[in-house]
């Protein structure tokens, strides 16, 4: 299976940071920066635009600008879409922190080596959720097998970030819903086309 | 919550308890954060002696710090009286066996106390006169609604539990209506949302009615059969037409006559009110005002519907054991600390201990009750971390987590009760409060047979009838026999055992009116002093913390949101006030200073700060808040504050 990837719904996600924390509770990044972040968008709540928030780690692109970057091949892209930092492998060299235009990995000073969030692969690969989506206490993140599922009825799925090094992330978000929200996204979109 | 340890006692996973339906499995990021707060650099682990010259605290062995402590409450108590002692405690790692601490008071000859609440207390009298108890519908009956009305409240920050189960409900179809001064993240999900000015609830809520009665939308079986003063209340809707209403709330009438007409007509409605409503001294009437709604449209009694404020039916715990009544017991409102620390006599408070609670931030008036407390004979503060209140004692004893004592917890949304299990012995130096008191009762020679050996068996002595503590460590349990759908039977323990529209009850107790009615805030919209202070300040919370808590830690930090002083730019403007820049917020009381945020997302004439100290850098809101009470049960009234605002 291919396709791994996260699937946000903004019109569930408030912006808590649950997620963060229980990345880094699993992942054991106690003191250094988290993998995951939480974006707030319009915190000011100006008219022209909707308020929400992008929790975003690794977007497990489906070309991985970081991996092409990797002159010693730490980066692998398992089967079911998972792209995987190899520590054992990395120079710390940080190319992948110039080829990554969304800044995904991070290098971790004491150890010399990049990081990055790996879809909690060992989780995936005992059939449990990523740390993240499972403490989400809205249900707003979510995991591949859900993203593949058809959107809920009246909502629309977006893809993910704009692609200009054509790495195609497989992070997907569902629109915001609720009268203000999903009436100023739309007037977004379209300013955006303009 | 479900903790797992390494080998090495290290916390690598909290997850949700499946077995908690109201949750469904998760956990919000304050308890998560807690595999940080047990370990982090900043935690006190020893106890603290001030030290005699300097600035500064110095380690001090438990021997030592007890029996100083010991000697100077003796002190204290042979010269002015035990009611010199003031024993402070507040929420913070809420379990039962807190209570214990009066083990030692009542043998020391009683103490002054506090009562009331700074949070919660008049939304729960104005619930019991009107409903007879504080029980709601099921949580997970949320997702049966068809509408949902949040007035003041606000979940998508305050409760994220409650605001799964509102939006599986809302993507279901129903319609979500806020009503709330302020755009949130509740608001920008919602279908709907009105802005009201501050303190004008009851008026919208009779405004309402007052629609939905000339519609004939209200319920007339079920008032027929369960409604006590109907047609008295119905007299008082005379005075508030929708334009009435609306010229009080500063709402069009259009969008109050909309409003009423949609929720009576779609069933179920749920309606849920926050805390906020009932912050002020109109408090009492306001929330009676507005939980007759549900009564009013047939709402009570059906899953998917009802009223919501809090749900008690996890209170249910039996009394601890403790010594007899001292001879002496004195006791003050909790939101005027800093008024009867300064002029109580006969006798003067003047040794203070404090625990679970940070009044020096926390409580109205923060500045003067900060400078009545430095001026003591000794202050003892329990707690986990250097707050601004620990700061000013003599002895900083420190304090357990909810992880290292065993307890039971009881709940103020969901219907149940908990097992607290001991998962991590105390850190350093730090032991549970109980073995603390234990300890001192010793050193006065008290009896200590009050604090248990065996903290199961005290603990399992404490549940109700037919309730084991085995069952309950298996899984949280709702022992309250109340049902998942509240008052599904119709019997309302009220003296009338009907919903009661006009309270004899409220009359005789509070000196209220029997029937809710609007009076307008002392300090508010319509007050004399908005000429000087034409602004109404709200301190409302948001999601990272609880008060003064959590905020402190680096991984909360790193998520939270500004705080800022939310202003509407028509309000900037008129004072020359620029997005990001500094501004003064003051009153009579006093003044801080902090960074504005121009945002249209507050109503013009509304400033908003979050409250809750945690860091260097977080507004001191408390010394602008007065130390006025609520209209019934002793609360606080932290959102009837006027203030201005300039550049800095």
């Amino acid at each position: 299976m291919s396709g791994a990837g996260f699937l946000l719904d903004l019109h569930r996600c408030v912006g808590c940071g649950a997620c963060v924390l229980a990345c880094r509770i699993e992942n054991g990044r106690t003191d250094t920066a988290a993998w995951r972040r939480v974006l707030p968008l319009n915190l000011r709540r100006h008219p022209g635009g909707p308020t929400y928030f992008l929790s975003v780690a690794c977007h497990h692109c489906d070309d991985p600008a970081c991996m092409k970057g990797c002159p010693s091949r730490a980066y692998e892209k398992r089967a079911d879409g998972i792209v995987v930092h190899r520590e054992d492998l990395c120079l710390g060299c940080r190319y992948c922190e110039m080829t990554c235009p969304f800044g995904t990995p991070q290098y971790d000073e004491a150890r010399g080596v990049m990081s990055k969030c790996h879809l909690c692969a060992p989780r995936v690969d005992a059939s449990r959720l990523p740390a993240c989506v499972a403490a989400c206490p809205t249900e707003a993140l979510r995991f591949a097998a859900a993203a593949a599922a058809p959107p809920p009825e009246g909502r629309e799925r977006v893809p993910g970030f704009a692609d200009p090094a054509g790495c195609r992330p497989a992070l997907r978000f569902l629109a915001p819903a609720g009268a203000r929200r999903a009436e100023l996204f739309r007037s977004l979109e379209e300013a955006l086309k303009r | 919550m479900l903790v797992t340890l390494d080998d090495g006692n290290r916390i690598v996973s909290i997850e949700g308890d499946p077995d908690n339906p109201a949750t469904g499995g998760r956990v919000c990021l304050k308890g998560l954060s807690y595999a940080r707060r047990v370990t982090c650099a900043d935690r006190l682990l020893t106890p603290l002696r001030r030290k005699a010259f300097g600035p500064g605290f110095e380690p001090v062995g438990w021997d030592d710090a007890l029996g100083e402590i010991a000697e100077r409450l003796g002190r204290v108590r042979d010269a002015h009286g035990p009611a010199a002692a003031l024993y402070y405690e507040a929420s913070g790692s809420h379990g039962a066996l807190g209570g214990l601490s009066m083990a030692f008071w009542r043998q020391f000859g009683g103490c002054t106390t506090t009562f009331g609440d700074l949070c919660w207390p008049a939304g729960l009298e104005a619930t019991r006169l009107t409903y007879g108890d504080n029980r709601h519908n099921h949580p997970t009956l949320t997702t049966e609604s068809r509408l949902i009305l949040l007035w003041g409240h606000n979940p998508a920050e305050t409760n994220v539990h409650q605001w799964r189960l509102i939006l599986d409900a809302q993507s279901q179809g129903a319609r979500v209506i806020v009503i709330d001064p302020r755009q949130t993240d509740s608001t920008d999900a919602a279908d709907v949302h009105l802005q009201p000015r501050p303190g004008t609830d009851a008026a919208l809520a009779l405004g309402l009615a007052r629609v939905i009665v000339d519609a004939g939308l209200h319920d007339t079986g079920f008032l027929g059969a369960h409604a006590q003063g109907f047609d008295e209340y119905r007299q008082r809707l005379d005075e508030f037409t929708p334009e009435a209403a609306a010229s009080i709330t500063g709402l069009a009438a259009g969008s109050i006559r909309t409003l009423a007409l949609e929720y009576a007509r779609t069933k179920p409605a749920l309606l849920i009110a926050g805390f906020g409503l009932q912050r002020h001294s109109r408090a009492g009437q306001t929330m009676r005002a507005v939980a007759l709604l549900p009564a009013l449209t047939g709402n009570v009694g059906v899953p998917g519907g009802g009223w919501q404020y809090a749900n008690l039916a996890s209170h249910c715990l039996r009394p601890l054991r403790l010594p007899p009544e001292p001879a002496v017991s004195r006791a003050f409102p909790v939101s005027q600390v800093a008024r009867h620390l300064s002029t109580l006599d006969d006798p003067p408070i003047r040794a203070a201990w404090i625990e679970r609670g940070n009044p020096a931030v926390q409580n109205p008036a923060a500045h003067r009750l900060r400078e009545a407390l430095a001026r003591l004979d000794l202050v003892v503060v329990v707690d986990q971390f250097m707050t601004p209140t620990a700061a000013l004692a003599h002895f900083v004893l420190p304090a357990k987590t909810l992880f290292e004592e065993e307890d039971l917890v009881t709940a103020y949304w969901h219907p149940y009760l908990q097992w607290r299990a001991k998962v991590l012995p105390p850190p350093g130096e730090v032991r549970p409060e109980t073995d603390v008191w234990r300890a001192l009762c010793g050193r006065f020679g008290y009896d200590t047979s009050y604090f248990p050996a065996d903290r199961e068996a005290c603990l399992e002595a404490l549940l109700p009838a037919g309730c084991r503590l085995e069952d309950l460590k298996a899984r949280p349990l709702d022992v309250s026999g109340f049902g998942d759908v509240a008052f599904a039977d119709r019997r309302f323990p009220t003296p009338s055992g009907k919903v009661e529209f006009a309270s004899g009850q409220a009359a005789a107790m509070w000196g209220v009116d029997r029937v809710p009615g609007y009076e307008p805030l002392g300090e508010g919209a319509e007050s004399a002093t908005r000429g000087r202070f034409p602004l109404q300040l709200l301190s409302c919370k948001t999601r990272d913390r609880i008060h003064s808590q959590f905020g402190n830690l680096d991984w909360v930090r790193a998520v939270e949101r500004p705080h800022v002083l939310d202003i509407h730019p028509d309000d900037a403007r008129a004072r020359g006030i620029a997005d990001g820049s500094r501004a003064v917020v003051w009153n009579d009381r006093g003044r801080i200073a902090l960074t504005a945020r121009v945002t249209h997302g507050i109503r013009p004439g509304v400033v908003h700060v979050l409250e809750g100290w945690c860091h260097d850098g977080d507004p001191d809101v408390n010394v602008l808040t007065a130390e006025g009470l609520t209209d019934m049960n002793h609360g606080a009234t932290f959102y009837e504050c006027l203030v201005e605002v300039a550049q800095a």
